[in-house]
């Protein structure tokens, strides 16, 4: 009886040994410094492990997790407000807050940093890759997986010539090749002129070419409400509501491509329901 | 007789640069046109692709340019003649930078909704305080070195006020903007923009026009040119609305393009045999010679618009000023 005491013992301080280890390599307070990395947090992390977002997670025009993301501490993404928190795992995006993660990192905290994706293989390599980091490969896996059934089965309607369409935002930037809204806007079956005018990336081009290009489709992408800028000024220009033949729309919403993950199946989509509006 | 001739002559020959250079930034732009398009819809009436880039985008450009030049020409030539000060300019003495910053409260503060001539009239009310601050502070010594530092003064206080306002507009692009409004641009700009400073341009210009012959009895002082009979008082004022009438209208749609109000009249008066009145109107067609070469400068040099006319204004301007400087080191010492 003693004997079987003590294996039982034994074994149970083991195993909780094990868990003990396994818990230290699976962050359990993460912080998050930049809007996208919120999102894939409220995706795939397990709730309790988050620490805090930053404010535009719950902004339901910016953020697709805005739901999700009530109830979580909220914070700038400034230093002062991430060290008290005492985090395990900082998760910020590589083109914001600079100085603030070389600084954390030099105080030794683990910070990852997610990239840009411009594809829907690389933005299956972040979801894998960040499930990882936040010790939940399998259920990043499983979104991933989803979303790649989504987009194999995406109901479009393809036409033998594809329709012509330029994005124009705010101060006059539109988007080219190498970009993800070139993906979206080719899956969704149309031809970007941008790409013809060898835009790579976002460019500013001027009002002029716009007229010239005559396309099909003008995607305008004005992101706030509020026009009274000269940023707004060029979406504003009435040449454009004169522009012959082309039909003015709304680029797709900000929570659907301001960050890369699944919502990218809901962007296309959405650009597709233009599409087949059009038809005559 | 000969003067008279020489007048003229210079007269017409700006007169055409004005017209040369105003179909020269027609011609320029990212885009090449085919002008029997463009023939075609004032002939028929019928649009096209050419047309609409002309008439929208290109017309209004070069419009702009020419009124707004004009307007800083004329403006710089009748302050230098009113403080009697070679480098009273709108530009150094804080007056565009006023007029800046009133049109920034309007634009981003949404006021530009409450009536056609908001915006042009804050660039009005911008300029009217600072110049009745220049007066105030620099007064009629014609010191150019307490105008000079009152001008530093004002344009300090004006700048930063105007990045404070911007700090504050609900607009997330508003700071970024304060570039505009600092070097000031023609680019992207309507026929309405047009529209609502031509009555403003047009009513400011007319009003230093006709003080003329006050700026030339000017010359000889004050108590001289009112024992000629001017009435000092009244037609300062005169030409100090005039002056913020048309700058305020002209900063309040393409910002603070600098340094052409400062260059030209100088440029010109040895042309008119320092006769302040004469030097009005060949000021006004020069700064519009100078605003329309260097628009054209400024779309051969950038594709997507980015440079900002008043660099281009500014690099031919800033060398000039030394110049100027090098020039009167003993006389102004």
């Amino acid at each position: 009886m003693r004997a079987i005491i003590l294996i039982k013992w034994a074994l149970v301080s083991l195993l909780s040994l094990m868990s003990c280890f396994a818990q230290a390599s699976v962050p359990q307070r993460i912080v998050s410094l930049s809007l996208c990395t919120d999102q894939l947090l409220l995706m795939l992390a397990p709730r309790q492990h988050i620490v805090s977002l930053t404010r535009g997670a719950v902004d339901p025009d910016l953020s697709y997790m805005a739901a999700e993301a009530n109830g979580f501490l909220l914070t700038g993404g400034n230093i002062e407000e991430v060290l008290p928190l005492n985090p395990d795992l900082i998760v910020g995006s590589a083109f914001a807050s600079r100085d603030a993660v070389h600084f954390l990192r030099q105080l030794g905290y683990p910070v990852k940093l997610i990239g840009l994706p411009v594809s829907i293989a690389e933005i299956r390599d972040l979801l894998l890759a960040f499930g990882e980091w936040v010790g939940s490969l399998e259920r990043a896996e499983q979104v991933v997986r989803k979303m790649d059934w989504q987009l194999a089965n995406l109901n479009l309607q393809q036409d033998r010539v594809k329709k012509t369409a330029l994005i124009y935002s705010s101060n006059g930037y539109t988007i080219g090749s190498g970009t993800l809204e070139n993906v979206m806007l080719n899956a969704a079956g149309f031809h970007n002129l941008a790409v013809d005018m060898g835009v790579v990336g976002f460019e500013q081009i001027t009002l002029e070419r716009v007229v010239a290009a005559q396309p099909a489709f003008l995607f305008i992408e004005n992101h706030i409400d509020n026009s009274d800028s000269l940023a707004s000024q060029y979406v504003n220009h009435p040449v454009l509501d004169k522009m012959l033949l082309s039909k003015q729309r709304e680029f797709i919403p900000s929570r659907l491509r301001a960050c890369a993950g699944p919502m990218v199946v809901e962007a296309i989509n959405y650009l597709s329901e233009n599409h087949h509006d059009s038809k005559p | 007789m000969t003067v008279n001739h020489s007048y003229h002559g210079v007269l017409i020959g700006l007169l055409v640069a004005m017209i040369g250079s105003f179909f020269a930034d027609l011609l320029a732009g990212p885009v090449s046109l085919q002008w029997f398009n463009i023939w075609a819809a004032i002939i028929e009436n019928k649009a096209s692709l050419d047309s609409l880039i002309f008439f929208e985008i290109r017309l209004p450009r070069a419009i702009l340019a020419l009124l707004v030049g004009a307007t800083l020409g004329i403006s710089g030539a009748a302050l230098q003649g009113l403080l009697r000060n070679p480098l009273a300019e709108s530009g150094i003495i804080g007056v565009s930078n006023c007029a800046a910053l009133g049109a920034v409260l309007v634009f981003y503060f949404g006021f530009t909704q409450w009536a056609w001539f908001a915006l042009p009239l804050a660039g009005l009310l911008g300029a009217l305080v600072s110049v009745v601050l220049i007066f105030l502070l620099a007064g009629r010594s014609g010191s150019t070195v307490t105008l000079i530092l009152a001008g530093i003064a004002i344009n300090t206080i004006a700048g930063a006020l105007m990045a404070m306002a911007l700090n504050f507009a609900p607009n997330p692009y508003a700071m970024q903007e304060i570039v505009f409004w600092l070097l000031g641009s023609v680019a992207n700009r309507s026929v309405s923009d047009v529209l609502i400073i031509v009555p403003f341009i047009v009513f400011g210009g007319l009003l230093i026009l006709s003080c003329g012959r006050f700026l030339n009895a000017l010359t000889l002082g004050e108590e001289t040119a009112s024992s000629l009979g001017f009435n000092v008082q009244v037609l300062r004022w005169r030409l100090v609305v005039g002056v913020v009438a048309c700058v305020g209208a002209a900063v309040s749609v393409c910002g603070n393009i600098g340094f052409i109000g400062l260059v030209i009249p100088h440029l010109l008066r040895p042309l008119v045999r320092h006769d302040p009145q004469r030097l009005l109107s060949v000021s006004a067609m020069g700064g519009a010679v100078l605003l329309l070469l260097s628009d054209v400068a400024v779309q051969v040099l950038s594709s997507g618009g980015e440079l900002k006319l008043g660099v281009i204004t500014s690099l031919v301007g800033g060398p000039f000023f030394l110049y100027l400087i090098l020039k009167n080191r003993n006389v102004w010492g």
